[in-house]
């Protein structure tokens, strides 16, 4: 494991997960490998900790799942995003982009 | 999003639970395996790429327990759970969990079965309004209690009696419908015009009699029961208008009454009646004089049945002392001969139609009660003591963490399992004791036999019964939760003594149970024999193997007395002639069947006291019916087919005839005339026979005779038309029933045959009342007895549970087994001696309320009181024998191993 690691928090890791599966369908580590790549293994997160992430946004109807053949032709669960799975990723970026952009102006001004 | 997909994910994950822990197995499998793979492209060897996904995934068992939480479902889950653990805790003992569920069973059973009978029987309304202001109106003479009135006495108490507004006559009766191609005998009834208003009915479809249609010869009309159109005529509004044939003749339908309707003696009686047609009395005919007053003269024949409507603000009371004031009037001015001893009153509705159940019913109630309180005190005692063992239990478990909510929902989830189990037993008790009253209750307790368990009665009582078994389990719950650990785990000692007050509390409690088990047991041991009594009872004829069934020749087919008595010729010939018949007759009514009222007689030589007459109660028979029922012949012969149409006019009296009529004379050879005409031909007396006890097993006899049908019809000149087939078999008489109406349809495939039963069946039912009585105390008595036999074991156990160390150690110190058994035995005994004395006690002061249900047998009858407290005192010993034993298998190694 290299470089700098973060907690993430719960939210911010739900976000990222719905922001991911904008793009395409996913199974549960083709997400976690995209999240390392992506932010260059920051968020190397236990990659376990994604699945009960899955989970909760399953229970709230924001993505659904299907079996069907992955890639390599297993039999994989593939995550997908939900139209409520949309509207929720706008409104919590909407509320990132205002939370973060008070932070850095905190750090920048203080 | 929100409430509603979380309770789907709930649910399905509920549902769907092993799936979803597989799939979840098969995606972490899935994820590690693309990891190592990935890894391994890394360059790392085959084991360490497994390794590092393994480590950065986290630990599989974590996340799905993490993701498991995450499915929601988790209360479900932890009730679940609960459920689990209070199933083994109660599990752990079985003894306490099956006597608490069975104890509430029964006791939500019976509660829930009993209230049904009430509801139906004394709750239900009566289909009559307003039913305060409606009563029946009787006559009573010297010999008969309660009768019918004559035309007389209703225009009498219509017009002179204030306090009655209005009078309707019903007489009841059978009839055949005949038309289509399954000729029926249903119970028919003439009523006069009045009679649907008086009772504040009115018809459901169509209309009631007009006064044109009750008056002699008026136009033909009838009414049926909702339930008869319904079953018989498809329920078609267009049957009004229509006619139907009844006994051969056709008669229009005018209206349909509502459903559920009954005449007030259709309740407790054959059942209901069916169809109606106007009275229509020829009043001058029947020998009244029309028209408003008392004319002591004619009277009339007493024939009808009366219900009266009361005046508004009269009372029942009321109406009969207007009617005894009316009534010694009429003795005071000599209209009435005082010899006679006539009285006139009124019934109130609901006494009439409910009075005769009420005596079972609260016996039934209080057997209930009290099998209901012993099983409270049961229960009640078991939670005490499991929630007093319990408490340093709970307390350890406090004090190594478990949360006081928790404790509480565990506690309280146990005592949900047991109401719940309590419950469902209880439904099935309540249901087979319905199934049995319907089955067992005699037709003479008025709508007993209709209980029936509806939903919402049966919803309502497990409710209400769980409830409270949940109220007293929370009870000791929240008592055993609020423990203070350190407290409990001190004190909780290894003395013997422990708990002695809880103890003395159930001792007491116990000592109720058998108190009460043995008053219901006494109550139940009197009846037994009072109806072993009554059916030892020689009621002057033999009814075993006996097959009887009622014919009714209508008048259109059979127009004189001729034809009647071919018709019962060939019938007696053809019948005789089935494999297994041994003999055959016919007669008016069978004993213990049907009432038989007198007929005024004039015998030879004999001279009645001043306004008295003689009478006798007229048996109508065919040859072949003394020895159907073997009447035993004192003298001279029985009838035979010598006394036909032509023959010479022969009877036949019992012994009280002679006794009351005969004193001293030789009775054979004496002529009697029935009725007052002084110049009908007389019949000369053939043959005597013992007593027959035709109104009741326990009713006087009163003088009687026989004639053959054929000559009945010749002098006085009445045909009787509804006889009962009567049949002595070789085998079962059931088995000749098929024969036997096949021969009736070969002489006349028209008549129906009703009422097939068998005389042990008929004198079976004339005892009904005791034997249901008996057999409700019985079933409750054992239950009782049983359920303290719990309570002793459960005590004794207890006891011994508690001892155990103390037994140990003088095992140890060399105390012989029997020694330690009757040591243990000893502490039920007390109780139990002290309950039965109880139990008798009560029992001496409440056993005189079954009164008249006994026969034969004091309610104090010694016998029976020794029977069942030796009984008793045996099932308490055996009760305690168990854990008698147990005791004396005490250890001594069990002194170091207690708890």
């Amino acid at each position: 494991m290299t470089g700098p690691r973060s907690d993430v928090l719960q939210g911010t890791l739900e976000m990222m997960v719905l922001k991911l599966l904008t793009r395409e369908p996913s199974h549960g580590w083709g997400l976690s490998f995209r999240l390392r790549e992506i932010s260059r293994d920051v968020f190397d997160v236990n990659q376990g900790s994604l699945y009960p992430a899955l989970q909760r946004l399953l229970r709230r109807g924001l993505v659904r799942s299907e079996w069907r053949a992955s890639e390599n032709n297993r039999r994989a669960r593939f995550y997908e995003i939900t139209p409520a799975g949309h509207r929720a990723l706008e409104a919590a970026v909407v509320d990132w982009r205002r939370s973060s952009d008070a932070v850095n102006l905190v750090l920048r001004l203080a | 999003m929100g409430w509603f997909s979380t309770l789907r994910s709930a649910v399905s994950s509920l549902l769907g639970r092993r799936r979803a822990d597989r799939e979840l197995a098969e995606e972490i499998r899935h994820h590690l395996e693309l990891e190592t793979e990935w890894q391994r492209r890394q360059g790392l060897s085959a084991d360490e790429a497994r390794q590092r996904a393994v480590r950065s995934f986290g630990g599989t068992a974590l996340v799905a327990d993490e993701v498991r939480d995450e499915r929601g479902g988790r209360r479900i889950d932890a009730l679940l759970q609960d459920l689990r653990f209070a199933w083994r805790s109660l599990r752990r003992q079985p003894g306490f969990a099956v006597t608490v569920v069975l104890t509430l069973g029964f006791g939500i059973g019976a509660t829930t079965a009993l209230f049904a009978v009430v509801r139906t029987a004394l709750l239900a309304p009566l289909p009559y309004r307003p039913v305060d202001r409606i009563a029946m109106v009787w006559s009573a003479w010297r010999g008969f209690d309660r009768t019918w009135l004559s035309w007389d006495e209703y225009e009498a108490w219509s017009t002179e009696i204030r306090a009655i507004e209005a009078i309707g006559l019903f007489a009841s009766g059978a009839a055949n419908l005949t038309d289509g191609d399954q000729p029926e005998r249903v119970r028919s009834a003439q009523i006069t015009a009045n009679t649907l208003s008086v009772l504040g009915v009115s018809p459901a479809l169509g209309r009631g009699f007009s006064e044109a249609e009750d008056r002699p010869n008026g136009p033909a009309a009838a009414m049926v029961s909702y339930e008869l159109w319904q079953r018989r005529y498809g329920a078609d509004p267009a049957l009004i208008g229509k006619p139907i044939q009844i006994g051969g003749e056709a008669v229009p339908v005018v209206g349909v009454l509502p459903p559920g309707f009954r005449l007030p003696l259709d309740f407790g009686g054959p059942g209901p009646t069916n169809v109606y047609q106007p009275l229509a009395t020829d009043a001058a005919a029947e020998g009244a004089v029309p028209g408003p007053g008392f004319q002591p003269g004619g009277g009339g024949s007493h024939s009808y049945h009366a219900v009266a409507r009361l005046a508004p603000g009269a009372t029942v009371a009321s109406a009969n002392a207007e009617l005894n004031r009316y009534v010694a009037e009429l003795v005071r001015t000599g209209v009435m001969p005082a010899s006679r001893q006539f009285r006139a009153f009124s019934v109130g509705i609901d006494e009439q139609v409910t009075g005769p159940i009420k005596g079972p019913l609260f016996i039934l109630l209080g057997a209930v009660g009290v099998v209901l309180l012993i099983a409270c005190a049961n229960v009640a005692g078991l939670l005490r003591v499991r929630g007093a063992r319990r408490r340093r239990e709970l307390a350890g478990r406090v004090a190594v963490g478990a949360e006081g909510g928790r404790l509480t929902r565990l506690l309280v989830t146990e005592s949900a399992l047991l109401a719940g189990f309590g419950g469902a037993l209880g439904v099935a008790v309540a249901a087979g004791v319905v199934a049995a009253v319907r089955l067992l209750a005699p037709a003479t307790l008025p709508r007993v036999a209709e209980t029936r368990l509806e939903p919402a009665l049966l919803g309502a009582a497990v409710v209400l019964a769980s409830l409270a078994a949940l109220l007293t389990s929370i009870l000791p719950a929240l008592q055993a939760a609020r423990v203070a650990p350190a407290d409990e785990l001190k004190e909780g000692s290894r003395g013997a003594t422990v708990g002695a007050g809880r103890l003395r509390w159930r001792q007491a409690l116990v000592t109720a149970e058998i108190a009460l088990a043995v008053i219901l047991v006494i109550g139940a041991g009197l009846l037994v024999r009072s109806v072993a009594n009554l059916q030892s009872i020689d009621a002057g004829f033999s009814s075993d193997r006996v097959l009887t069934m009622r014919l009714s020749l209508p008048s259109t087919w059979y127009p004189d007395g001729a034809r009647v008595a071919a018709f019962w010729d060939d019938a007696r010939r053809r019948v005789a002639a089935v494999p297994g018949a041994q003999s055959v007759g016919a007669a008016r009514l069978l004993p213990l069947a049907t009432e038989m009222g007198d007929w005024g007689v004039q015998v030879e030589g004999y001279v009645p006291p001043a306004n008295q007459g003689a009478q006798a109660d007229w048996q109508i028979v065919t040859p072949g019916y003394f020895e159907a029922v073997r009447l035993r012949l004192r003298e001279g012969r029985v009838l035979d087919d010598r006394d036909d149409l032509a023959g010479g006019l022969a009877m036949v009296v019992n012994r009280r005839f002679v006794d009351s009529y005969l004193a001293g004379r030789p009775p054979l050879g004496a002529q009697v005339r029935i009725g007052s005409n002084p110049n009908r031909e007389p019949y000369t007396i053939v043959g005597v026979v013992d007593d027959v006890r035709h109104n009741g097993l326990t009713a006087e006899s009163k003088p009687g005779f026989f004639v053959t049908m054929a000559q009945f019809s010749r002098s006085p000149g009445t045909t009787v038309r509804s006889m009962s087939l009567v049949i002595r078999t070789a085998g079962d008489p059931n088995r000749l029933v098929a024969p036997v109406r096949a021969a009736i349809r070969e002489i006349d495939p028209r008549l129906p045959i009703a009422e097939v039963r068998t005389l042990d069946a008929i004198v079976a039912g004339s005892i009904a009342a005791p034997r249901f009585a008996m057999q409700l105390l019985g079933v409750f008595g054992l239950a009782a007895l049983l359920l303290s036999a719990i309570g002793v074991f459960g005590v004794v156990s207890h006891v011994v549970a508690m001892r155990e160390q103390e037994f140990g150690i003088r095992a140890a110190l060399g105390a012989q087994p029997a020694e330690l058994i009757r040591m243990s035995l000893a502490t039920g005994l007390r109780q139990t001696v002290t309950g039965i004395a109880l139990g008798a006690a009560g029992a001496w002061v409440l056993t005189r309320l079954l009164g008249q249900l006994l026969e034969g047998v004091s309610p104090t009858d010694p016998a029976t009181f020794a029977t069942v407290v030796l009984a008793t005192g045996m099932v308490a010993l055996l009760a305690s024998a168990g854990p008698a034993l147990r005791a004396s298998r005490a250890q001594p190694s069990l002194v170091l191993r207690a708890d």
